[in-house]
């Protein structure tokens, strides 16, 4: 039987799901569709912002004692040795996420300061760490940028990055390259360019094409599309045809970097024996037991210790397929990833174990009236709550079932979108509560 | 002209979010400028298809292969390979069909005819003139793997034959064989036959139809439901008496759970019951497993086995249970390829314009395999895209089922026949 059995394919799951099988677990990994990494940037985003405060977090991890009590950074506990976890496994996959070019992360504590690294749209991002690709545009580094473009790719647009950028006081300037300098297909994409440049010979056309536009001094700033399988090559070859330093910036979704990402952890994953398997969706959990009917059945509800989960079950093309394990993580991902369900009136369930919310259960009472309003809006900040073991748990902090863990977007007592914090929050706690799971499973007999 | 109804898939139309996570994975898109991808074509498009539109907005839909790639990717549930076989339908139903679809729909008539000669039908169908001709009249490829007919004889015939050898138990379970085993590939249903009556159970094969599945993908809906209708009286009395009917190919039982009541509309109680008792073979074998009731005496077996599992098990989304069975058998190193889809996509990869993009897209499926060293065989459960995975890798290739037998001492894995006692 599997140890453990992970709802969810985003960064919650995938690196929960590597956590509990380097620690000699057998784990399997489930999930309806693929995560949210291939929407975001691809950075570690520890703690961009506070809520209520208007400016940047500067220190991220010296900010989280300023954060509420129940917020999963504060249940997380050694949030830095989490994290110090995460990035050796950036570079076990060979997507070795640093703060400073060539330089391997190793020291992470209270002083470490926020990058900031240019977004898709211009603005100062600020990002604890990135993949090595991204860090060539820190802002805090003085050589003025070139940002270019390729006309007819949609999704991004080196323009108004380069207005935006030097409106704050960074200078960059734009150019534009013909598509055809790099692909010669008529319909492209972030991904399909990408892969042509996992091709050594796209590189040189590439560079070659670049060179005439470049002034001494600059940087160049290009979408997110050295390469897809070959990143890291492409890049290197790229830097050193051009002889300056060559980097990254997000484009709009699908994100090469998250794709980048995702694929070196399933394959990761792959070689520990995992599998990760798509286009499940799990429709629910051993019927009859779930919680809101465990009150009815009075006797159950006066004993002490909680219930355990047999199986989940998900949907096939006909019967139901159940799927046993002795523990089972949540990591679906919330509002955003899909991990809740809502209807017109604004009702919000979780529909696998029908975990209790804390979200506004009214839909006039989802958002704020501004749209970027400092405390963000109630609906991020609704979600399941948990044990300091991330356990699900109900209105008096008592842990809902024995053998049941959550975590990542879909934990309440955070704004994910607002604090800038949703691949920092996915790892710390999809790492932390996997430590939990092993040490259960390890005691059991 | 008949319209099709997209009530089962239309809702789902309304989550997509434009991400292009789909477009980002499809395997055609990344071979082909013909094909725009499955955003384009399906949630983009279909805006354009509902409420009686007389036209289609675009033909591109044509080059969607149905690998379903997109459905298992997509974040929020859009069933993007549904709504592009019901386009393809459409497109059928307001342009005619060449005669060439008309034939690659017809596997059991086609098996029906060549059984008076085998001989001569595999003669005349698999020399160099013939192929030339056939692309030129018809379009179908050259080069593309076309399977050749039994010259022993049908499935049919063997099961009839050794009726009096046949395992007679109280434990029962029906035998859906497809036309491929009926009439290509005999040995993979005796092969079938000999793991279901070592476990203890007595083997049913009932009069039964093509599933359909190669009219549905060419988008002859009207015929294909005759065929469901059929395969629905002839065996509900099966479904009725509390027996599972267990498939070798994976693209039969697909299409007797889903395929059929889906794309027809078909949602009456017998192809509910039909749909209820169907079970791919190795999904069946892994709940047997799983309740402690399947036979592991298996011999050792060393081999390094390649296995990659067809884009059907994609949409039965009951995982890979042939995977989950194979790797009990000591001494098999089973490799999971990680590969999109082969290329061949059922009928796809056989039309001349859509054999090179085929051949293309198989071809991660084809490094994969040449990575793993020099192997014997390789496997996979459908039958197409065995011969698309032979065609591609010039290796041998075999039915998970056939393996299992061997594992069982029960079967001859060179030559293809059960083993005599
Ligand atoms: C609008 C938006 C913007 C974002 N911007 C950024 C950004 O700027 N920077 C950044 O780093 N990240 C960004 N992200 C992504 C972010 O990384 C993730 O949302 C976050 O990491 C949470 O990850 P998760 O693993 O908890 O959930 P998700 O990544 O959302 O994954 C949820 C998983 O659960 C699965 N699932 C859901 N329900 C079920 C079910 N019933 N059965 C089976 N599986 C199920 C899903 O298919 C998916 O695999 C953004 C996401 C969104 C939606
Ligand atoms: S993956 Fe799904 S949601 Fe995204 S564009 Fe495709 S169909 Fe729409
Ligand atoms: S079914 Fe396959 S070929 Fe068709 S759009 Fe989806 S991913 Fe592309
Ligand atoms: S032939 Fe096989 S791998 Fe290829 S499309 Fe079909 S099922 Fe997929």
């Amino acid at each position: 039987m599997l140890d453990l059995l992970v709802i969810g394919a985003g960064l919650t799951g995938l690196t929960a799901a590597y956590t509990a099988a380097k620690s000699g677990l057998r784990v399997k990994v489930i999930a309806k569709g693929l995560g949210a990494m291939h929407w975001g940037a691809g950075t570690l985003d520890i703690l961009g912002y506070l809520p209520g405060e208007e400016g940047a977090v500067k220190r991220p991890l010296a900010a989280i004692s300023q954060l509420p009590d129940g917020h999963p950074y504060r249940l997380a506990g050694d949030v830095a040795g989490v994290l110090a976890t995460f990035v050796a496994l950036t570079e076990e996959i060979g997507l070795p996420f640093q703060r400073e070019v060539g330089r391997r992360l190793t020291q992470i504590n209270a002083d470490s300061e926020n990058l900031l690294l240019p977004s898709p749209v211009g603005a100062a991002r600020p990002a604890f760490a990135a993949p090595v690709g991204q860090l060539g545009g820190d802002l805090s580094r003085p050589e003025p940028m070139l940002i270019v473009g390729f006309t007819g790719l949609r999704d991004f647009y080196p323009q108004l990055i380069a207005e935006n950028l030097t409106r704050q006081g960074y200078p960059a300037r734009a150019a534009f390259l013909p598509l055809a300098v790099v692909s010669g297909r008529r319909d492209n994409t972030a991904v399909s360019i990408a892969r042509e440049l996992d091709n050594p010979d796209q590189r040189q056309k590439l560079a070659q094409a670049l060179r005439p536009l470049l002034k001494p001094g600059e940087r160049v700033g290009l979408p997110a599309i050295l390469g897809l399988d070959d990143h890291m090559q492409a890049l290197a070859d790229l830097q050193g045809l051009m002889g300056t330093a060559v980097f990254e910036i997000p484009t709009l979704p699908p994100s090469v970097p998250g794709m980048r990402l995702f694929r070196a952890l399933e394959e990761r994953l792959q070689r520990l024996g995992v599998r990760v398997e798509v286009g499940m969706e799990v429709t629910g959990a051993n019927r009859g037991w779930r919680p809101e009917t465990r009150d009815s059945q009075s006797p159950i509800s006066n004993l002490q210790s909680p219930i355990s989960i047999e199986w989940v079950e998900t949907e096939t093309s006909a019967r139901p397929l159940k799927h046993r394990a002795r523990a089972f993580l949540l990591a679906t991902g919330g509002i955003l990833g899909g991990g809740f369900e809502s209807d017109v009136n604004g009702r919000v369930w979780e529909p696998i174990f029908n975990l209790p919310l804390t979200a506004p259960q009214k839909r006039s009472g989802w958002f704020r009236p501004a749209f970027l309003d400092p405390q963000g809006h109630p609906v991020f900040n609704g979600g399941v709550a948990v044990s300091p073991d991330f356990r699900p748990v109900d209105g008096a902090g008592r842990p809902l079932f024995a053998n049941v863990w959550a975590a990542g977007g879909l934990l309440a007592n955070f704004d994910p979108i607002l604090e800038r914090s949703l691949s920092g929050t996915a790892v710390v706690t999809g790492m932390a509560a996997a430590q939990a799971i092993v040490e259960h499973v390890k005691c059991e007999p | 002209m008949h319209t099709k109804s997209w009530h089962s898939v239309g809702p789902s139309l309304d989550a997509c979010i434009k991400c292009n996570i789909c477009t980002s994975y499809c395997p055609v898109t990344a071979v082909t400028d013909l094909f725009p991808g499955p955003k384009y074509v399906g949630p983009q498009a279909q805006r354009f298809r509902e409420n009686g539109q007389p036209h289609s907005p675009d033909h591109s839909v044509d080059y969607c292969s149905g690998c379903r790639v997109c459905n298992e990717v997509c974040p929020t549930g859009v069933k993007i390979a549904e709504l592009n076989a019901r386009a393809r339908a459409q497109i059928v139903a307001e342009n005619g069909l060449p005669l060439r679809n008309r034939l690659l729909g017809r596997n059991e008539t086609l098996g029906k005819l060549a059984q008076i000669a085998p001989r001569l039908a595999n003669l005349s169908l698999h020399n160099p003139v013939s192929r030339v001709l056939a692309e030129k009249v018809m379009g179908i490829a050259r080069h593309a793997p076309l399977p050749r007919f039994s010259e022993s004889g049908t499935f049919g015939d063997w099961f009839q034959r050794t009726q009096h050898e046949r395992l007679k138990s109280d434990k029962k379970a029906v035998y859906f064989h497809g036309c491929a085993t009926m009439y290509y590939e005999p040995f993979v249903g005796k092969a079938a036959v000999a793991v279901l009556e070592h476990n203890g159970y007595e083997v049913i094969v009932p009069p039964q139809n093509c599933c359909g599945l190669p009219l549905l993908s060419n988008g002859e809906f009207d015929e294909a439901a005759k065929y469901h209708s059929n395969n629905v009286n002839k065996m509900r009395i099966y479904a009725q008496a509390g027996l599972d009917i267990v498939g070798t190919s994976t693209s039969c039982t697909l299409t007797l759970k889903e395929e059929a009541p889906e794309l027809l509309d078909a949602f009456d109680e017998g192809s509910n019951q039909l749909k209820m008792a169907t079970w791919d073979i190795f999904e069946w074998l892994r709940e047997r497993y799983e309740a402690g009731e399947l036979k592991t005496d298996f011999r050792r077996m060393e081999m390094v086995l390649p296995y990659h599992a067809p884009c059907q098990y994609r949409a039965h989304r009951v995982g890979k249970p042939a995977l989950d069975i194979l790797r009990l058998i000591p001494g098999v190193d089973v490799r999971e390829s990680h590969a999109r889809c082969c290329g061949i996509a059922g009928t796809y990869g056989y039309k001349a314009e859509k054999y090179q993009i085929g051949m293309d897209v198989g071809a991660e499926l084809f490094d994969f395999v040449a990575e793993q060293g020099d192997v014997a065989l390789t496997a996979c459960d459908s039958e197409t895209c065995r011969w698309q995975l032979e065609h591609g890798t010039d290796k041998p290739s075999r039915h998970p089922i056939e393996i299992l037998a061997a594992a069982y001492g029960l079967y001859e894995l060179n030559g293809r026949d059960v083993v005599h006692s």
